[in-house]
């Protein structure tokens, strides 16, 4: 079969108004859901998989690919407009969209955010088209060492997102780094300050921890100070971001979906590292650095850019190896399994029509994420009007149902208020949540790689530059690190001082 | 104003007092290793005596940034500093009270209830001027949230030992 045949056969197979159909309803099902905090995309994908069984196996699978795409762009929503995200996937996006909510200009952070979303979709998708094979077999040459030194590297974007202070960003890593070791150890299960309680030998619950920083340091801050907010434009500003700004943030939605598709195409990093590492990159080449983390729009670009990017590429192992990217795309192996279907190499030679069609399904998912998410946005838009006083109640107990939510526990939402005023304690000091969060999420893959190639090489830490990958990573790491040691002796200096100053003092 | 060098000699003292804390009590007491671990990198306790370690050169670098004095003064977030004041200790201590009898309340309440209540009790504390509206949304906003997380998306909800719902 030649590729233009395979082609035809796939829109044979989704030239119809069901396929269609249940790609749009997956869309508008995930962005709802992940425009609710604890809702994740992969709560909404799970919940989804049952209604799959009945459909034909490319109606249900496109319908839980929509479902994952509108879930990692609803996620945003809430993110920019009451600092609250969605999806793990948002927590960059909180970084520049809620400082441009508070100016009055969310209808613009969630404008870029969504076009940015559907730009590094289709080039996730279209990169999942070309580079399927290829992508797959070299994600295959990873092994404990040549993650180590990858996530090695991907904690250097630590320094990007650390605002004023490099010190304090690294004092709030350490803190990620510390409290991801809660729980039983990896290798021989004992118990790692687990203080005695069984509640905490699982460690502690990413979603409640993410939303412990973020949303009720801001419920804590009212309380400070409640009328602090006013005289603040809090209003929705222009509804669209203009060509202008999309123009502006090309470059950096680019990099960010080449970033996406990078990581996504390997196994078990996820979207939440992808959308901080293309932040950070989008922050060290930007013109405006001084306005990261004050509502510039290109970091909304970036970081969104950065988690969608992960969406399309995360299917690569998945359809060429029959190994699942993330989570995600574990449930959707159940639902090709279910219809009788082995993702995989073999996939491409029986199934070569449900291959195509599911490209040209996942291509029509940019247009239809643009049109949905557009609608979602109109929707979700007015929360921005609401009276902060009214608001922050509401998120405090929409934060209490979502945490909840997540793992049916409600120790999951005592850790949410501990971590909400260890949040507040770090807003007081100055001292950057993104950094802790980033720590928190790539600690544990580490600790677990680094532990997993000594246990292979016998202790040997040669093992670590055992090949051209493992080099790669640690002369990227080496490089960056240069940069920001002689960027923060720079900034230290008198004459420096003085320049980042009038850039910095707002 | 506070400024970035107090800040930052409170951060580095806190951060190496954390450190010690870690190394000679917290990581002895907290971290189990089993007796048979031959390699000391594959110990329980290996990392987290590195972090300890990280910990202590991070306190170094704050201290020394502080007493260089290189770091720009920048001013406070308004909603997040001063003004302080009895009051606003009062209120934050309101929030810690409420947060407390929120997860005391929530396995014999229900969490509809709990919520309607937190929902109240926050919004008065932080003195809202739609009081009638802060009510109506007390009562709606959880009966809502029970409604999609029990019956469309499957949660079990928690609902006390009092009054339970459909």
């Amino acid at each position: 079969m030649s590729m233009f045949d395979s082609i035809l056969a796939g829109l044979a197979l989704v030239g119809n108004v069901e396929a269609f159909l249940s790609l749009a309803v997956g869309i508008a099902v995930g962005v709802i859901a992940g425009a609710i905090p604890g809702m994740s995309a992969t709560m909404a994908v799970a919940l989804a998989l049952p209604f799959t069984f009945a459909m034909q196996p490319v109606n249900g699978i496109l319908l839980l690919l929509g479902v994952y795409k509108g879930g990692i762009f609803g996620g945003s929503i809430p993110a920019i407009l009451i600092k609250t995200p969605g999806t793990p996937a948002s927590s960059a996006t909180i970084l520049d969209g809620h400082p441009m909510a508070e100016r009055g200009e969310a209808g613009r952070a969630l404008g870029m955010a969504l076009y940015a979303s559907c730009t590094a979709d289709l080039v996730s998708n279209l990169a999942l088209i070309l580079f399927a094979g290829w992508l797959a077999s070299f994600a295959l040459n990873f092994g404990p060492p040549e993650f180590f030194t990858l996530i090695l590297f991907s904690l250097t974007i630590i320094a990007g997102v650390s605002g004023e202070s490099l010190m304090r960003g690294a004092l709030s890593a350490v803190l990620g780094l510390l409290l991801a070791t809660v729980g039983l150890d990896l290798v021989y299960g004992t118990n790692r300050f687990t203080f005695g309680d069984p509640n905490l030998m699982g460690g502690l619950n990413f979603v409640a921890v993410l939303i412990g920083l973020f949303a009720i340091p801001e419920v804590l801050a009212l309380a400070w100070h409640p009328t602090g907010h006013l005289g603040k434009t809090r209003k929705l500003g222009a509804s669209r971001a203009s060509w202008a700004d999309y123009k502006r943030c090309f470059r950096s939605i680019l990099r960010g979906s080449g970033i996406g598709v990078f990581l996504g195409s390997i196994p078990g990093i996820g979207a939440a590292p992808a959308a901080f590492l293309s932040y950070s990159e989008a922050r060290r080449k930007s013109k405006n650095k001084a306005n990261f983390g004050k509502g510039e729009i290109e970091g909304v670009a970036a970081s969104e850019a950065g988690n969608n990017g992960v969406a399309g590429a995360t299917l690569i192992p998945l359809l060429a190896l029959g190994v699942p990217g993330d989570v995600i795309t574990a449930i959707i192996i159940g639902a090709f399994m279910v219809h009788g279907l082995q993702p995989g190499p073999m996939m491409f030679v029986m199934n070569i029509d449900l291959i195509y069609g599911l490209f040209i399904g996942l291509i029509v998912s940019s247009v239809f994420l643009l049109v949905i998410g557009g609608l979602a946005i109109r929707g979700f838009k007015f929360v921005a009007d609401i009276p902060k006083r009214l608001l922050v109640p509401g998120v405090l107990v929409l934060c209490i149902y979502g945490v909840f939510a997540v793992n049916n526990n409600i120790f999951d939402v005592g850790v949410m208020f501990v971590m909400g005023w260890v949040g507040y304690a770090m807003m007081r000091f100055r001292v950057p949540a993104a950094p802790f969060l980033i720590a928190f999420i790539l600690g544990p893959l580490l600790e677990d790689n680094f532990r997993r190639a000594m246990l292979m090489s016998g202790s040997d830490p040669s093992i670590l530059f055992r090949g051209p990958i493992t080099w790669f990573f640690w002369a990227l790491t080496a490089i960056t690190v240069f940069a920001i040691v002689r960027a923060a002796i720079r900034s230290t200096r008198p004459q420096g001082a003085g320049a980042a100053a009038s850039g910095r003092v707002s | 104003m506070v400024t970035n060098r107090s800040i930052g000699l409170k951060l580095g003292v806190g951060a190496l007092l954390a450190a010690c804390l870690l190394y000679f009590y917290a990581i002895p007491t907290w971290v189990r290793s089993p007796s048979n671990v031959r390699e000391i990198v594959m110990s329980p306790v290996f990392w987290p005596t590195v972090l300890s370690g990280l910990m202590a050169l991070t306190g170094i670098g704050l201290v020394a940034g502080a007493l260089r004095g290189g770091e720009i003064d920048t001013p406070d977030d308004e909603e997040a500093a001063p003004p302080g004041g009895p009051a606003a200790w009062a209120r934050l201590g309101g929030m810690a009270a409420i947060m407390v009898l929120t997860m005391f309340l929530l396995p014999r309440l229900g969490m509809v209830w709990t919520s309607m209540l937190v929902f109240a009790a926050t919004a008065f504390l932080m003195g809202t001027r739609y009081r009638v509206l802060a009510v109506v949304c007390a009562v709606l906003l959880p009966l809502a949230l029970y409604g999609f997380f029990a019956h469309v998306a499957g949660v079990a909800i928690p609902q006390g030992n009092f009054v339970r719902l459909p």
